[in-house]
């Protein structure tokens, strides 16, 4: 599917859709409907007084928001641990990823064929249900890794960092691939032949002008490692407990469920998707389907 | 420059798969022994004499498959309808991306909360949109309901990402390609049957694929919308195995659980993708 | 506070009039508690336990005199989140530390979490917890996993074995394993049947019930009676006043004990001691199963989704006649347990005097046990039990049980006839009476290898049924789920860890302590 430029938005017209005016505005107002009510009910339950929150019938509007909840959730509940917790985790994750995912990838696109290897090996990654991976890792992060490397791994903010590293890797490294493949190797070139060396052309020339690229895949890396629950779930217990987690502990106490608590972490957890949506609009296709289909 | 990338991935990837290996034959089982003798196969028997394995894999694949179908068909709508350009499709676009960085446990959250009684409002709503008296459904557990909750749930979440990707591909076919269908005298009804989709098959084929292959291992949305509940209705292969290597700790057979599903899905995935890479690849 | 107030449930009828903003603002504290955190003010029940006379319990008086040589180390225990958590961090805790300058740090979690994290922990090796909780059920697995430690040796060491002498009979055997003593037997939570006297002395529903039965109408004492009464309620009274409402929802508690009851008063076996088949799928799991789906008939629409909370505050407005659950039941009826802030999540009680106290139908009813236990892994093990034994002592068990936030419930002989307790509320000394023989005739939580998968499978089972599946058909799809846990531990080790599990007192309607002759007359 070649990209030609000027493609998106500006003639636009794609005739023979056959989707009439009306059935057009038809879908986008019932689909938008359907997205944005959850999010309504959520952001109206964080801020509803405790009176509010069970009552029949449901209120729409409170009379009395209050800022209750977020108070007792992040103070009480300790959900601010979670949240300094999960914005350690992702970052650190984060710029690893990147550095190492760049380099290799540079490497790959100027001085290896790699390609369709790289492409399965990753691929197959993706092709790897968590549940598979998380009983070994809980094993080794547990026990082995203090009976065989003197360091106990679970439930530190390190054990974490690393395997979400290794998880973004292959998003990272392919993000990077294609676009380093994209970029024609002559700028290089001639700062090679005015005496840079690989790395100096690496950083001086490939690096600027795959920049959107880099933002987008540490955006990707940011928002899994962000968002992931399983592992973190199963790999901390009281110091590096992420916010996925904490939230998921509010509901199920025995004395009751924390309804508005739940609220607003999940609120608050929204913040980074509302960023990186505004972000990463331009680069959202190929991050999507890893590079298969170019935005 | 490839050596820290593949050292770490290594480390932290293959050996694991490796250690499991060795799990996957001997007895690792909280609630049997310290030991760890091997077992041969007997880590995979306890899975396949367990009729919640195979009531999972059923649940598993139509789970997925009613995902997956309602997001594409609801995708490629939402694309079309909002092919040409008009006033507000920018911020419309913004929004529409955003439920794709949100963490499926909040999705099962929000959905939880807005479905479940008394504290959701999803009975008054259909209340007032369906004709009759007023609606007592329990969303997560009555009838069929459990099944259709986690699908909307997950459409919620995933149907951006074939909005996003069919509406790239179609944007991307070119006007010449239409014109010369007009002046052929095709309708634009025939015109979209038997122009665009056909050049929209292979992006169509990727987007199912990706999705399919993440759906299959749905796990989040279930935990916090319904645990897997009513009974077992919506314990997923996933849930399952959490639940048998993580509630219980019965570690062999939840790994050998996971491989047994890692393998259907690879092959399955491999059949996919390699049809996938061929035509497009440019 | 009008006395028919009630809390109304989805669309039943509106017929009486109440004032919605002030249930729900006391409902709406369902969702308020959250951890206890930070200090709070001392409690009536705390300040009595406190200003009690000095300690002449010599069991006490070893541990702490013994435990004073480990000053400054840091003990762990894990309880749930909460008010049994609020034991440890508000009395237990700082009471030890005055008295031996150990401290106590306390973990917390959701019920499941409390096992899941302490074999976690086991399997890392990680020494983290040093007073292990452990359920009934969950004793043979941490004992031959080697979560826990016997504590014979200590108990000798001590010289306390007058402590589990003190203990109800139908409970010593709980704490025992293979014929070790594995920790100190702390809560005794042995089902009752509590119902509203006042609803059934009311005049007009007498006078029905005889018009259509031809009897007097009596608290039931068999499972056909308790159908029929409840319906008759309902019938009667709904929406004001349901026969009963129980917690039905999965997991939350659960719902295995209700049918573990009634199964073994109509003589059920779980399995066949000779093949391990199992065999809750017979007649009797049918007419358990039976017995419960009509009395989910019988009360308040929405049950099936009760949570323990959901089923207490249905209870406390008044909305319900009947209850058969966990004792801490009498204690919130009569207002003493919401004394206290930890328990701030509960409404006040509609029904203070009114509740009375029976055996269950069928006179078996549920109990089950918690185990305090010290922790294999544990760096201190002996301070560990030290404190288990100076926690579960005669006299400091009874200032922990009569704690209103509580909710360890009486076990030792001396709790059952204690003074003090009887003086709490005015029925109180019945409300232990009942206790001690519901434990006299009760029957035991499953205790064997694989506990926790039966009771779990058999929850699963039980909320498909209650959405309507056939009760037959799901029975022996759960059977067959059994016999799959069974063939994953090994039929031979499930047959020997059933074998002991029949020994125990309340194993079956035959074992009860009543049945053995080893019953408590008070």
């Amino acid at each position: 599917m070649r990209r030609r430029p000027n493609q998106r938005g500006s003639t636009g017209v794609v005739r023979g859709s056959g989707v009439a005016s009306w059935t057009r505005w038809l879908i986008i107002v019932a689909y938008f409907t359907f997205l944005i009510l959850p999010l309504y009910w959520a952001l109206v339950t964080a801020f509803k007084p405790q009176e509010d929150l069970l009552a029949q019938p449901p209120v729409w509007f409170p009379r009395e928001p209050t800022l209750s909840h977020f108070g007792s959730a992040l103070h009480r509940l300790e959900g601010l641990d979670g949240i300094k917790n999960s914005l350690i985790i992702a970052s650190s994750s984060t710029i690893v990823s990147v550095v190492v995912g760049t380099a290799a990838a540079f490497s790959l696109a100027r001085f290896a064929t790699g390609g369709k290897h790289l492409a399965f090996w990753f691929l197959s990654q993706r092709l790897l249900p968590p549940v598979a991976i998380v009983i070994p890792v809980f094993l080794l992060y547990s026990r082995y890794s203090r009976e065989w490397l003197g360091v106990q791994l679970i439930d530190t903010h390190v054990g974490l960092i690393l395997l979400y590293t290794v998880f973004s890797l292959p998003w990272t490294v392919w993000m990077m691939y294609s676009y380093f493949r994209q970029m024609p190797p002559e700028l290089e070139h001639a700062a090679l032949v005015d005496g840079c060396s690989h790395w100096q052309a690496m950083w001086k020339i490939a690096i600027p002008l795959a920049a959107p690229g880099i933002v987008s895949a540490a955006a990707f890396a940011f928002i899994f490692a962000w968002t992931e629950f399983l592992f973190a779930f199963v790999l901390t217990s009281t110091n590096a407990t992420t916010l996925p987690v904490m939230l998921v502990g509010y509901i199920g106490l025995f004395q009751g469920n924390l309804w508005g608590e739940t609220a607003a972490m999940t609120l608050i957890s929204l913040i980074p998707a509302l960023l990186l949506g505004m972000l990463l609009q331009r680069h959202l296709v190929r991050g999507l389907t890893m590079g298969a289909v170019q935005g | 420059m490839v050596w820290p990338a593949v050292s770490l991935v290594l480390l932290l990837s293959v050996f694991p798969l490796v250690f499991s290996l060795w799990v996957l034959f001997v007895e690792y089982d909280f609630s049997v022994s310290n030991d760890h003798p091997w077992v041969g196969l007997d880590n995979f028997n306890d899975n396949l004499i367990d009729p919640v394995w195979w009531n999972s894999v059923k649940v598993t694949a139509i789970l997925a498959l009613s995902a997956v179908a309602v997001e594409f068909i609801l995708g490629l709508l939402l694309a079309l309808a909002m092919l040409r350009p008009f006033r507000g499709r920018r911020i419309l676009m913004v929004l529409v991306v955003i439920p794709l960085f949100i963490s499926p446990v909040v999705v099962g959250g929000f959905w939880d909360l807005f479905l479940r009684q008394p504290i959701g409002p999803a009975n008054q709503i259909a209340t007032w949109v369906l004709p009759g008296g007023p609606v007592t459904t329990n969303f997560t557990e009555d009838g069929l309901w459990p099944y259709i909750s986690v699908v909307m749930a997950d459409a919620w979440q995933w149907t951006p990402f074939m909005f996003v990707v069919m509406l790239a591909g179609l944007s991307a076919i070119p006007n010449d390609v239409y014109e010369a269908a007009e002046i052929d005298g095709a309708k634009p009804r025939q015109s979209f049957f038997f122009v665009t989709l056909p050049l929209l098959l292979p992006i169509m084929l990727v987007a199912i694929t990706f999705r399919l292959i993440d759906a299959v291992k749905l796990f989040d949305i279930i935990y916090t919308l319904t645990r897997g509940g009513p009974g077992t209705q919506t314990y997923t292969t996933s849930y399952y195995l959490y639940y048998q290597g993580f509630e219980r700790f019965h570690l062999g057979q939840g790994t050998a659980g996971a491989w047994m599903f890692m393998i259907v899905l690879s092959v399955i995935s491999f059949w996919l993708v390699r049809r996938l890479l061929k035509p497009v690849e440019a | 506070m009008p006395d028919d107030d009630v809390l109304s449930f989805g669309e039943h009828g509106s017929e009486d009039a109440f004032d919605r903003r002030e249930l729900l603002k006391k409902s709406g504290r369902l969702a308020a508690a959250g951890a206890v955190a930070g200090p709070l003010l001392m409690s009536a029940g705390e300040a009595l336990a406190a200003g009690s006379a000095a300690v002449t319990d010599p069991i006490a008086a070893t541990a702490v005199a013994q435990a004073k040589q480990y000053k400054g180390i840091t003990l762990t225990t894990i309880r749930e989140t909460g008010p049994q958590a609020a034991d440890d961090k508000l009395f237990g805790g700082p009471r030890w530390k005055a008295l031996t300058g150990i401290n106590v740090e306390t973990i917390e979690g959701a019920m499941n979490e409390v096992y899941t994290k302490q074999v976690a922990e086991h399997v890392a090796k990680s020494g983290k917890i040093d007073v292990v909780e452990a359920l009934g059920g969950w004793i043979p697995d941490f004992a031959d996993r080697g979560v826990i430690v016997p504590i014979d040796s200590y108990i000798a060491k001590y010289k306390a074995q007058a402590t589990i002498k003190d203990i109800h009979p139908a409970y010593r055997s709980l704490a025992q394993y293979k014929g070790k003593t594995y920790g100190f037997f702390d809560d005794g939570d042995a089902w009752m049947l509590y119902y509203r006297k006042d609803v059934f002395a009311n005049g007009k529903l007498r006078a029905a019930y005889r018009a259509k039965y031809g009897k007097s109408l009596q608290v039931p004492r068999t499972w056909d009676e308790m159908t029929q009464v409840s319906q008759f309620i309902t019938d009667q009274m709904a929406p004001k006043i349901y026969g009963q409402g129980h917690a039905r929802a999965l997991g939350n508690p659960g719902n295995y004990f209700y049918f573990m009851q009634a199964f073994r008063s109509f003589g059920g076996q779980f399995f066949n001691p000779t093949t391990m088949a199992a065999t809750i799928n017979g007649p009797a799991g049918v007419k358990a199963m039976n017995v419960i789906l009509k009395e989910l008939k019988a009360s308040p629409p929405g049950s099936e989704k009760f949570d323990f909370l959901t089923m207490w505050t249905t209870w406390l407005q008044g909305k319900t006649a009947m209850l058969y659950t966990w004792p801490p039941t009498g204690r919130i009826s009569e207002n003493y347990a919401q004394r206290d802030k930890a328990f701030s999540f509960l409404p006040k009680s509609k029904i203070v005097g009114k509740v009375g106290y029976a055996v269950v139908p069928g006179k078996n009813g549920w109990f089950n046990a918690v185990v305090r236990c010290v922790s294999a892994d544990s760096e201190n093990q002996d301070a560990a039990y030290l404190f288990t034994q100076w926690d579960t002592s005669p006299s400091v068990s009874l200032q922990r049980v009569m704690l209103p936030y509580s909710l360890r419930d009486p076990y030792r002989i001396s709790h059952f006839k204690s003074k003090k307790y009887g003086s709490l509320w005015p029925a109180a000394p019945q409300y232990l009476k009942g206790l001690n023989n519901a434990a006299n005739t009760g029957v035991v939580e499953l205790v064997m290898t694989g506990a926790a998968d039966y009771s779990t499978a058999l929850d699963r089972a039980m909320t498909a049924m209650y959405s309507g599946k056939d009760v037959q058909g799901t029975l022996d799809d759960l059977a067959k789920e059994w016999d799959a846990i069974t063939k994953r531990t090994g039929v031979d080790t499930a047959r020997a860890s059933y074998a002991n599990f029949l020994k125990l007192t309340g194993s079956t309607k035959r074992t009860t302590a009543e049945a053995k002759g080893i019953d408590v007359k008070i």
